[in-house]
């Protein structure tokens, strides 16, 4: 089974962009050979995709990756360090690169995750997503699309 | 004692979102203690004006990603209230355990990975992997139930997607209920050996007390959490009832000058909600293996000491997991799932609909024009009722910490863990990733 999940936060504006992606291929019927997973602030819930049966995850999600608003990147998990400044971990403020790190140091499967990381235009308490997030959600879509298959 | 304290905490960790703590302390004397929470107004009740019932519950269970089955239920309630439609026995049932399994996976991770490290001695999770590793596995594990029994009847935990007014959009199956309980009963060894766990570490729960009114969803057939009327409980033990669609009376929102999120107060400057409130409020209802656990802990209501209201959350999970199977086999012995249609509205106008989240009462309002569209709407949520009693915790905490000579950090982690003990809801958090690449 083949997952891509959307994280981030409905209410904190460019942040939500995860969630609305997963909205993105559910309204246009796209999800096809996979399950679209909409985690939200629940990191933690990622344990239940990572059991045998999981072939692969592309896990969607804003990320601070020093590009210009709205540009992307993939990227596997095991090539980037947090340097979010958690001292601990919650299913609010998940770090989700955290999550896997103790998902892994506690005997889960990992199976093969990538990270899709979207440069935010801005974070802030609203609801909403930057015009240049929103007019991308097509692209994104066609990219992850051509990603879970390969 | 004379001394000078300052404790400027931004950013408190393992809670659910945001919040500061300030305080200053001049020559033995507090000029300043605060729980401050930056809270931006999420206008989520104009979201909802002129939105189509079938909408409603759709909007305001993104008020909460945590506690997004609790939103859905008291948003349908709250518009089923104003349609005049009554739901079915089943119904109530499948949604009492869908509210259970938000109410477990809540309260596990809380008690697992936001307090345990205070417990334990460790600034977060991580380090006790090491020291506590099979501990922190029954955590996860117990976690993941909490996930696919919530995901099992809503659809999805986060913003539930089958829950609508008059009955479920797509009802989980007789053969998937079975799935559902086999997974419950697997989790019960993981759940007993949590509680010896947290018994083992109950004498290190710091003593506090402070008289307070506790407000929760009471019934008498059942523990409150999904269904009830609203219940107050005074250090005296003296309680008293209201309907739930006069909420109001109880909530009495003003705004403080400390807080972009209004405090509400009742009958004293301040209540809480939550976990302890329930307990309080709803003692004799417990599930008696839940009852069991609260006794080993040595927990009988009235307990006025906030640090404890982590110890009712577990009490309340084991309350979730006996009270759920009961429920299951209740179904399965009235021969299972019933296909049954969408009970549909016979008015509309308005309706109050109330539940209580891993937090506390949740109140939700709407007001729908003939047409079945949201004139207005009113949402009151437990972190929101619970901030001025955090205030009111610290103004009593603080002096009394300072007279028995604590340090800086010593009364710094005090008050975090009480904030922590509350187990706030914040919803200014976020998730984006910040990495670096090393490879």
């Amino acid at each position: 089974m083949k997952y891509i999940i959307g994280i981030g936060n409905y209410s904190m504006y460019d942040d939500s962009l995860g969630i609305r992606l997963i909205e993105y291929l559910e309204e246009n019927n796209l999800v096809d050979g996979f399950k679209a997973i909409d985690l939200s602030g629940n990191a933690l819930n990622i344990f239940s995709y990572l059991s045998e049966s999981t072939d692969k995850i592309i896990i969607v999600d804003t990320a601070r990756l020093d590009m210009e608003p709205g540009e992307y990147r993939f990227f596997s998990h095991e090539k980037v360090k947090t340097l979010k400044e958690l001292s601990g971990i919650t299913t609010h403020e998940g770090d989700m690169v955290k999550v896997l790190e103790l998902a892994g140091k506690t005997g889960y499967h990992i199976p093969e995750i990538i990270f899709m990381g979207v440069e935010p235009e801005e974070i802030k308490s609203e609801v909403g997503l930057s015009e240049i997030l929103e007019s991308s959600l097509p692209e994104y879509g066609r990219v992850l699309l051509r990603e879970i298959m390969l | 004692m004379k001394k000078d304290i300052n404790i400027d905490i931004h950013h408190l960790t393992r809670i659910e979102g945001h919040g500061n703590i300030k305080v200053n302390i001049k020559n033995g004397a507090v000029e300043e203690c605060v729980w401050q929470v930056p809270e931006a107004p999420r206008f989520f009740e104009a979201m909802v004006k002129g939105r189509h019932y079938s909408e409603v519950a759709r909007i305001t269970s993104r008020i909460c990603g945590i506690c997004a089955i609790g939103h859905t239920l008291a948003s349908v309630k709250a518009t089923e209230n104003a349609l005049g439609i009554e739901i079915t026995p089943q119904t109530a049932k499948l949604r009492s355990i869908l509210k259970h399994a938000e109410n477990f996976d809540s309260h596990i991770v809380h008690v697992g990975v936001l307090v345990a490290p205070d417990l334990l001695g460790a600034p977060s999770v991580f380090p006790l992997v090491a020291t506590h590793g099979e501990v922190v596995k029954t955590v996860l594990r117990l976690k993941r139930l909490g996930h696919e029994w919530g995901s099992m009847i809503g659809g999805r935990t986060t913003h539930p997607t089958t829950v609508i007014p008059g009955g479920f959009a797509k009802l989980i199956t007789t053969d998937e209920l079975k799935i559902l309980k086999d997974k419950i009963l697997a989790r019960v060894d993981d759940l007993t050996a949590l509680v010896e766990t947290i018994v083992s570490l109950a004498s290190d729960i710091p003593v506090f007390d402070r008289p307070t009114e506790y407000v929760a969803l009471h019934s008498d057939e059942e523990y409150g959490l999904y269904d009830g009327c609203i219940q107050t409980v005074m250090p005296d033990g003296s309680k008293e009832q209201f309907d739930v669609r006069d909420y109001k009376k109880v909530t009495n929102e003003w705004v403080s000058p400390n807080s972009t999120a209004k405090y509400t107060r009742h009958k004293l400057e301040s209540y809480a909600a939550g976990a302890l409130a329930r307990f309080n409020n709803n003692y004799e209802q417990l599930h008696p293996e839940a009852k069991k656990i609260a006794e080993v802990l040595g927990m009988k209501p009235i307990i006025g000491n906030p640090y404890l209201n982590s110890a009712a959350q577990v009490v309340e999970c084991a309350h979730s997991v006996h009270e759920s199977i009961r429920l299951i086999d209740e179904i399965l012995a009235d021969g299972g799932i019933k296909e049954e249609g969408i009970v549909q509205p016979v008015k509309f106008s308005s309706g109050t609909g109330s539940t209580e989240v891993p937090r506390g009462i949740l109140f939700h309002e709407y007001n729908y024009d003939e047409n079945g569209f949201c004139i207005d709407g009113n949402c009151i949520i437990p972190t929101n009722q619970n901030h001025a009693n955090i205030q009111a915790d610290f103004d009593k905490l603080v002096p009394e910490l300072l007279e028995a000579d604590k340090s800086k950090e010593q009364m710094a982690l005090a008050l975090e863990m009480l904030v922590r003990a509350y187990d706030p809801c914040i919803s200014c958090s976020t998730h984006y990733l910040n990495v670096e690449f090393v490879g």
